[in-house]
């Protein structure tokens, strides 16, 4: 079954694949503005890559780890609100208090601008924070689970009961946050004299770069020795413990790389919708981005990219009519529960095995056209 | 003295809302090891149903509580046959599965109901107050904390002393050696389940006079009945109630000191650190594991 | 012989059941020592106590001279103690040179390891020890895959992959077949007086085969030493047995 002899090192073709599959994509991103020169659309694109990142980040710490953050909305929202938080600062005139306090701030009779909001005047600032507060948040919380050995159902109902309490906080706060109709009208994003507006191609070539490096970044942290002893640790924790790591400080680390992510995610979409909202932390938006990793298979990242994208597209395709988006949402139910139910490795995992039973057919040429082979990053399925 | 009556008796009736919705889960949960996320959807349909029921069919609260136990234990049933039997194995499987099946109900009730907010009435004769030792309060609140009360002392009564409960408590133990000796592990589970949520049909009901109607109600229902089983410990039904009791008390006095928001995100970080140091709850003695 | 693990005064209960009670032991450098004992006697929490899994409440447990009772259960790794569990416990979705790799890495630390291919230079030695075990055939292909024997032969190779000079191994050769007992048993024989080796197991005629001196346990303490033919005689043991389907 495993003869060695007709393919030299079949991990290492795989990884060439694999690889070969992700520098597809990215070209393949980048090219769509060639063919497509619509403003609206491009938007529309460019929501979608962002989506497809935070979906992804999450099949880094769950599908790798076995860190299933169902809180993965709140380092999305924190992003999303440091950049609205700084653009706002920046907007005209019309939308600030004599100050320029936010407007929302002069009608709760907020008289100076809060501790808290004045660094991001700063747009540097505001890029910073917009990674580092989701990746601290993510890294004290990872301690303050993984070194009291919270594993499994515990960690998805702590993080979701985390994304709970700041979704309330966010809204019940309405003085500093905006509460219920978050942050608006907001000044375009501009770094270093570039200016991005959301409805160009700029912005979308500013998505779809950070979405590839993101996505090779990550798919390097897999391969390496530490991405190994993630999937390890996923497979048998108490094992690896036993084998000398402090597993916590892997899993600190897988989880704090996936809310950095999803920050950076969230600042982007921010850039694309033009403004904030609570909506972008909440329990919803939270499930949205499980069922895209898990539909698009969560053991890999192209795969969970590509579902997040696919899924988010269909979506608004139908979401001109509220009964076709409530019928969506049903479809959509019905699918993550059989996905769940039959295929734990979503389409990336049905491809990979596809692809593995053509290479395994006899005449197939070695190394011949299998194009899902590698699409997920994971050797094999546990049969159990 | 008077606004500390008041704040116990406040705890007392959000404590008894904890504990009924929590009674279902902490069955499930507790003998099954599942954590079913669509709880707040049978909590949100049985609200519903009791709503439909007087809509269509002029039934008051009282005597719709019935059909909708009867009515959201089928569902329990169903689902349990249809879905959580094939993921006994992998429990975060459990979750996400539930959380779609949740996702669906709400659909559902979407397409069909709608999804404006919807109004129950209170029976009459609840409509007034009852005076506690000078302190007014709602008698349906009573009504509810009496209720309660009865349902879990029905529960206990279920679960240790009838020969279904032993059962259960065999297949909990192991499931195998209980096929052994003639008890069905696939029936005692399925109508376990059944009757879990039931019970979340019967908080639906019970609660629908207090709040309002969403398909979305759910929502929040099942974190905070997790929480109230896992602070009390896993498989004592006494720590679920205790444990209802004394968040009912945390919510409505920090909810007194500053707002309701406030102390519903204050009590579930308090409760998230507990957990963290006493993961086997908070009533249970440490044991093997 | 030198001593290289010395367990002295050692004890753990569980809601006042003692499952270790004063316990000593000590093992020289480079032998291979059986741990046997009637159901309950308290074998597997020894080996739990050794590696960290169970912290004790009584006692001393000095490896190479160092006490690392109350260590946590990394740092015990870290020292060089290997544990094999009594359910197989390798990683199902790598591969086995994957499981290998986890188990060589001679860096610890998250921070390096991320910039470190998940690929080692030296995979050499790893396919020595894969053969060694005769898992050759099977270096690349997922551990999900393997027999239960062969996940047996991984998981004493991973052990020797991590370089653990003290090995715990706990029934290494339960639910094998004759044949992968054999194996087993001569996988043993060829370990001894390169790796200290502690076995836990019931199947005598494996003792037999592989053991230089057995520890008889009963009730959490140590009832006597000494080799097969000496326990077999002896008439503590037969009847602490007494009843049970041991073969003495």
């Amino acid at each position: 079954m495993f003869d060695s002899s007709a393919h030299a090192n079949p991990t290492r073709n795989r990884n060439r694949l694999q690889l070969a599959l992700y520098l597809a994509f990215c070209v393949a991103i980048f090219a769509v503005p060639l063919f497509i020169d619509d403003d609206f659309l491009l938007n529309r694109y460019a929501r979608y890559l962002v989506l497809g990142m935070v979906a992804m980040a999450l099949s880094l710490s769950w599908g790798y780890a076995g860190i299933l953050n169902l809180g993965q909305a709140l380092s999305f929202g924190l992003g999303s609100y440091a950049m609205a938080m700084t653009l706002k600062l920046k907007t005209v005139p019309i939308h600030t208090g004599p100050d320029g306090l936010p407007d929302f701030m002069v009608w709760n009779n907020v008289e100076t601008l809060p501790w808290f909001w004045v660094p991001y005047q700063s747009t540097a600032f505001a890029i910073f924070a917009g990674v580092a507060v989701p990746w601290a948040l993510a890294a004290i919380l990872g301690w303050f689970m993984f070194r009291g050995r919270i594993t499994g159902v515990f960690v998805a109902i702590i993080t979701l009961a985390i994304l709970v309490v700041a979704n309330l906080l966010v809204i019940d706060q309405q003085r500093y946050t905006g509460g219920f109709n978050g942050i608006t009208d907001l000044a375009q994003l501009e770094i270093l004299g570039l200016e991005f507006d959301a409805y160009s191609k700029s912005t979308y070539f500013l998505v779809a770069s950070c979405l590839s490096v993101c996505l090779l970044g990550a798919l390097a942290i897999t391969r390496s020795k530490a991405g190994l002893i993630f999937q390890a640790i996923r497979d048998q924790e108490e094992r690896v413990r036993f084998f000398g790591y402090d597993v916590a400080a892997y899993k600190i680390m897988a989880m704090s790389i996936s809310a950095a992510i999803a920050g950076l995610a969230g600042m982007l979409y921010t850039v694309v919708m033009e403004f904030a909202s609570p909506t972008f932390m909440d329990v919803p938006l939270s499930l949205s981005i499980v069922i895209w990793c898990a539909v698009g298979g969560r053991q890999s990242l192209l795969g969970a990219t590509i579902g997040a994208i696919v899924v988010a597209g269909m979506q608004g395709a139908l979401s001109e009519s509220e009964t076709f988006l409530d019928t969506w949402m049903l479809v959509m139910g019905l699918i993550f529960v059989l996905v769940v139910l039959f295929l734990p490795n979503g389409l990336a995992g049905l491809l990979d095995m596809a692809g593995r039973r053509l290479m395994r057919r006899p005449g197939a040429l070695a190394g011949g056209p299998a194009p899902a082979k590698g699409l997920s990053g994971q050797k094999a399925k546990d049969q159990t | 003295m008077d606004f500390l009556l008041q704040n116990v008796l406040t705890g007392l009736s959000i404590g008894s809302i904890l504990l009924l919705i929590a009674l279902g889960l902490a069955i499930i949960y507790g003998s099954m090891g599942v954590i079913n996320m669509a709880h707040g959807e049978f909590v949100m349909l049985g609200a519903y149903g009791t709503w439909a029921l007087n809509a269509f069919f002029g039934m008051g609260l009282l005597s719709s509580l019935v059909v909708v136990f009867f009515g959201v234990g089928l569902l329990g049933w169903l689902v349990e046959r249809g879905v959580i039997q094939f993921l006994y194995r992998r429990p975060l499987d459990t979750i996400l599965a539930t959380w779609g099946i949740g996702v669906m109900l709400q659909q559902i009730v979407r397409l069909t109901v709608g999804g404006e907010l919807r109004y129950v009435e209170m029976p009459h004769a609840l409509t007034g107050t009852i005076s506690i030792l000078g302190t007014e309060i709602s008698s349906y609140r009573v009504f509810v904390f009496v209720f309660v009360v009865a349902l879990f002392l029905l529960t206990w009564y279920l679960m240790n002393r009838t020969r279904f409960g032993m059962q259960l408590r065999a297949v909990v133990q192991n499931s195998e050696m209980s096929a052994c000796f003639g008890i069905d592990p696939k029936r005692i589970y399925g109508l376990t389940f059944a009757y879990g949520a039931g019970l979340a049909g019967l908080a639906g009901a019970l609660v629908a006079p207090l709040k309002s109607v969403s398909p979305e109600m759910g929502t929040s229902y099942v974190i905070d009945a997790f929480f109230v089983v896992v602070l009390g410990g896993v498989q004592s039904i006494f720590g679920t109630v205790a444990s209802a009791f004394l968040l009912g008390e945390a919510t409505g006095t920090l909810g007194f000191l500053w707002n309701d928001t406030i102390a519903k995100a204050l009590v579930l970080v308090g409760i998230i650190v507990l957990i963290r140091f006493r993961p086997q709850g908070l009533f249970v003695s440490k044991v093997r594991g | 012989m030198t001593e290289h693990l010395h367990i002295e005064g050692l004890g753990v209960e569980f809601n006042g059941f003692k499952a270790v009670n004063d316990l000593n032991l000590s093992v020289a450098q480079g032998e291979l020592r059986c741990l046997i004992g009637p159901n309950g006697a308290g074998k597997t929490t020894t080996l739990d106590l050794i590696c960290g899994k169970t912290r004790p409440m009584h006692g001393s447990i000095r490896y190479r001279g160092r006490e690392i009772a109350r260590l946590p259960e990394f740092q015990i790794a870290r020292a060089g103690i290997g544990r094999k569990f009594q359910v197989p416990s390798v990683f199902r979705q790598l591969t086995v040179r994957e499981n290998l790799e986890v188990a060589h890495c001679k860096h610890i630390s998250v921070y390096t390891n991320i910039l470190r291919s998940g690929r080692s230079a030296e995979s050499d030695g790893l396919e020595k020890l894969a053969a060694f075990v005769d898992l050759s055939d099977y270096f690349e292909a997922p551990a999900s895959v393997l027999s239960h024997g062969q996940t047996q032969w991984l998981e004493i190779a991973l052990l020797l992959a991590q370089d653990s000079e003290l090995i715990l191994l706990d029934e290494p050769a339960a639910g094998m077949t004759h044949q992968e007992t054999q194996k087993t048993a001569d996988i043993c024989n060829r370990l001894k007086g390169k790796h200290t080796i502690i076995v836990v197991e019931h199947d005598m005629g494996f003792v037999r085969q592989i053991a230089q001196v057995v520890s008889v346990m009963h009730q959490g303490t140590l009832l006597m030493e000494g080799t097969v033919e000496e326990i077999s005689r002896d008439q503590r043991v037969r009847e602490v047995y007494l009843g049970s389907t041991l073969g003495i």
